[in-house]
């Protein structure tokens, strides 16, 4: 009961950010000094032409009553329509969200299960080799420009090696799976497609591993900081004396206590990759919702630049409620609390 | 913790396997001889992100142009990369006629020609098609509407294989001639599209993402942001194309474009700039090749604004400029040497280009207009100015050359929109921007920077010159097409010194292809034919 309340606090919390980012967004989209008329129909476009674009996208009424057209039919699940696409937003936010989910998750997990491991290897051995190797390695991969490291793996792995495709979500001559998801990769093992899981799965590597490195350089850093304050408690000690195996007092006793900030970062982590792939998406021709968000935005396309907003405020509070639901389960003093 | 380990340890295991089973053709090995994937298929990689829809009535992007281009035949055309001689398409006599009130245009259709459905084309499709286009009132529709004058009822079918359009005085039969050879005028099978109508779209639904034309290709899929397939029509009546299939992927960052063509999983990189083509000039396996543009990028100055009322202060800033300069060493010569309002290329062209760099010439044209010190704005867009330099670097170059003859620019770059904005309304001061004519002939350009009434170029500067306005518009309406050229020299010949404007150059188009890659032609108007390349 007490979850419910909570989980129920939380979703009017995250229909309260939404209201708040879509007055913003929508009032910084139309207030900027450009028209998106001129930038829809560019320089050839006659006046009348501008007249008849503006009116269509209601940008002759008055502000407030543009947001509370677009509130009602946002209400009615209508999204409007792409000024760039001419497609509907939602369709178009369906096409792309699952790609960028699918790189981010693959590149959380990463994250996850290397930066976890490492970040403990590093805590307990403490000063010595590995340790320092760990640390200059998390150090790189939280000053490194995705935009440069993008051009160096796909050069290495792609170029140099052609070990990895050069880009794009699954090979040109393989036909993707019927799309369930748009997860590629869980669309072909439900289709039982071989061919496709194959080829989704390898364009999966490069861009989930330049996505991943600077989140498993957190993720990392976190799990050894937290590690280390957890290795100097007193139940640690306790455990040890107790004559428990190292790995079982390391493991057992000390990693569970030290995951809960190491949760919350990749919570965190989980929502600023999504909104994070745009450079990884243009550098691995990876068809997302970065690359949408940036070509909209360029061209002034405002209902698609709200759509994409009003996902990630939607994306951030969720992910973050899934850190709390994680909480609940490795903190029983929560549960209890 | 070990519950939820093993499904995790089951991805995992999953993609090392996958990368490591370094198998077919996905990875490309290396050095390979030819694009992967099917033999016979050219592999294009582009940044497509413009593409809109493959609908001939409404594709007005240059992706989309291209591919529309290649499913669809026109009625005119124009052939290789010539723009100023009409060739007959479907139609094998399009006369215009003096109707008294009206031109009027009979098009004979060509017997045995079929769609790629089996249909027969007839002047029942070709009636179709054209009306749709006004129908549906998309992107291109302007140019039959405005600039063609045409209503629906313009376009008739006097019998099953002719085809009557009737066009208003004040319209240029030459220039819809021309219009009818782009993309625009692709002839639909009407019976296929009508069956494929919901909610009185007339098909443009589906004809987003498919085709019915009756061109050498058909497109088997578009997959968003990812690629368009073309696969051979095998209904096309004219010379069968020797590659049956052209894969069209979409790749925005250009340095992948030249991995992948390096490496041969490419045949064709769409968007190399100078700099990439110069490190792949001279590998192995690898040519490049150069296309014309119709662009045109040009400094507007404001005639409303002082000094630049002053025609010989607006001299002076055209003589001023190091034109070679700005073509040799920040285009690297991926550009030509253009001076007037009509780019090479088309009818009508000018190629005089009396200005270059001459300080002293250009100190005494503003001594003459009475000017020491001028101050004035620049406006700039951001970003990459086509042929390849950034539009700072052009501002910059411009900069210098004026200092020289005591001109001060301030240079403000804003975003191209934001730039429009204000350029249409005549806030502007200087500008500078690019233009490419909307169809491949004379009055496209001449219209827009003479006419002040259209509102268009002109109107930006603030130059309502009424006599060169009016003989733009009678030039466009003559038929006899040597009287045309005459005209055209000598209304360029007068902008050219009367006009507000600097035209500083035409780029030139990029490729890089594969050197097995024979055949490849670029059109001006943003295509190539797929059906003549072999590989």
């Amino acid at each position: 009961m007490r979850f419910l309340a909570f989980l129920i606090r939380r979703l009017i919390g995250i229909a309260a950010v939404m209201i708040g980012v879509s007055v913003i967004t929508f009032a910084i989209s139309h207030v900027i000094p450009a028209d998106p008329a001129v930038a829809a129909l560019g320089d050839h476009a006659t006046d009348e032409q501008i007249a008849a674009f503006r009116a269509e996208y209601k940008l002759d009424r008055p502000l407030p009553e543009q947001y509370l057209t677009y509130v009602n039919d946002l209400l009615h699940g209508d999204l409007g329509r792409s000024i760039r696409t001419r497609r509907s937003v939602a369709d178009d936010l369906a096409d792309s969200f699952p790609a960028t989910f699918e790189l981010s998750f693959t590149a959380l997990l990463v994250s996850i299960v290397v930066g976890i491991p490492a970040g403990i290897w590093s805590a307990i051995s403490r000063g010595r080799l590995p340790d320092v190797v760990v640390r200059v390695l998390a150090l790189a991969g939280g000053s490194i420009p995705v935009f440069w490291l993008g051009l160096i793996v796909i050069g290495l792995g792609y170029y140099q090696l052609g070990w990895f495709p050069g880009g794009g979500r699954i090979d040109a001559f393989v036909a993707p799976p019927p799309l369930r998801t748009g997860l590629y990769v869980v669309d072909s093992l439900v289709a039982g497609d071989v061919e496709a899981l194959r080829s989704s799965l390898i364009h999966l590597v490069l861009p989930a591993l330049t996505l991943g490195y600077f989140s498993t350089a957190v993720i990392t850093r976190m799990t050894r900081s937290s590690m280390l304050e957890v290795l100097g408690q007193d139940y640690m000690r306790t455990a040890e004396a107790k004559g428990l195996r190292e790995r079982t007092v390391v493991l057992r006793h000390g990693l569970r206590n030290a995951l809960i900030p190491t949760v919350t970062i990749i919570g965190l982590t989980f929502g600023s990759l999504l909104s994070g792939a745009v450079l990884t998406e243009t550098i691995f021709s990876w068809p997302g919702l970065g690359r949408y968000a940036t070509a909209s935005a360029v061209s002034l396309d405002f209902p698609a630049v709200l759509g994409v907003t009003l996902l990630a405020a939607v994306v951030y509070p969720v992910a973050n409620l899934v850190v709390d639901v994680a909480y609940y389960w490795l903190d029983p003093r929560i549960q209890r609390g | 913790m070990s519950r939820h380990r093993s499904p995790i340890l089951f991805v995992i295991a999953l993609l090392i396997a996958a990368a490591c089973s370094s198998a077919t053709p996905t990875g490309g090995g290396t050095g390979a001889p030819q694009a992967s994937g099917a033999a016979g298929t050219l592999v294009y990689y582009a940044d497509v992100s413009d593409l809109i829809s493959l609908d001939p009535a409404v594709a007005y992007e240059f992706s989309g142009v291209l591919l529309v281009h290649n499913a669809y035949e026109t009625l005119v055309r124009f052939e290789g990369s010539d723009l100023s001689t009409i060739k007959a398409g479907l139609a094998t006599s399009w006369e215009p006629k003096d109707a008294g009130s009206t031109w009027d245009i009979t098009f004979k259709l060509k017997s045995g020609v079929k769609f790629t459905s089996g249909n027969p084309l007839t002047a029942d499709d070709v009636v179709y098609s054209l009306q749709r286009v006004i129908k549906l009132n998309k992107s291109p529709a302007f140019l039959f509407t405005d600039i063609a004058g045409l209503k629906p009822e313009s376009i008739k079918a006097t019998d099953g294989s002719t085809v009557v359009v009737s066009m208003p005085k004040t319209s240029s039969p030459q220039g819809f001639l021309s219009i009818l050879t782009f993309t625009v005028g692709g002839i639909v099978d009407s019976k296929e599209v009508k069956s494929h109508e919901t909610s009185g779209d007339s098909g443009s639904g589906w004809l987003l993402d498919h085709s019915a034309g009756s061109g050498p290709y058909v497109i088997d899929h578009w997959t968003k942001n990812a690629e368009v397939l073309l696969k051979a029509n095998p209904n096309y009546g004219g010379t069968k194309p020797p590659l049956s299939g052209v894969l069209v992927k979409h790749v925005p960052e250009s340095t992948n474009q030249q991995f992948a063509l390096e490496k041969g999983d490419a045949d064709v990189a769409r968007n190399l700039g100078p700099q990439q083509i110069s490190a792949v000039q001279g590998k192995q396996g690898i040519a490049t090749t150069q296309g014309n543009s119709l662009l045109l990028v040009y400094v507007g100055m404001n005639a409303t604004v002082k000094p630049l009322d002053n025609v010989n202060v607006r001299e002076a800033l055209r003589t001023a400029i190091d034109y070679d300069g700005i073509i040799k060493e920040l285009l690297k010569g991926n550009a030509k040497k253009v001076q007037n309002i009509v780019p090479a290329g088309l009818a009508g062209y000018n190629d005089a280009t009396p200005f270059q760099a001459d300080v002293n010439k250009a100190k005494s044209l503003l001594q003459q207009a009475g000017q020491t010190s001028v101050n004035l704005e620049l406006l700039v867009p951001t970003g990459q100015a086509p042929g390849g330099v950034a539009w700072a670097d052009l501002a910059a170059k411009l900069q210098a050359d004026w200092a020289k003859i005591g001109v001060t620019v301030t240079i403000k770059q804003t975003a191209q929109a934001d730039l429009l904005t204000s350029y249409r309304a005549q806030k502007g001061q200087l500008v500078m921007i690019l233009w490419g004519p909307d169809f491949p002939d004379p009055d496209a350009n001449v219209g827009p920077f003479t006419d002040y009434a259209a509102k268009s170029i002109a109107y930006r500067n603030g130059w309502d010159d009424k006599t060169i306005a009016q003989k733009g518009r009678d030039a466009a309406l003559i038929t006899d097409t040597s009287k045309r050229a005459a005209a055209y020299k000598d209304i360029t010949e007068y902008v050219l010194h009367n006009g507000p404007y600097a035209i500083l150059y035409q780029p030139t188009e990029l490729f890089g292809l594969r050197s097995n890659v024979k055949g490849f032609a670029w059109n001006p108007m943003g295509w190539l034919d797929f059906a003549a390349i072999t590989k």
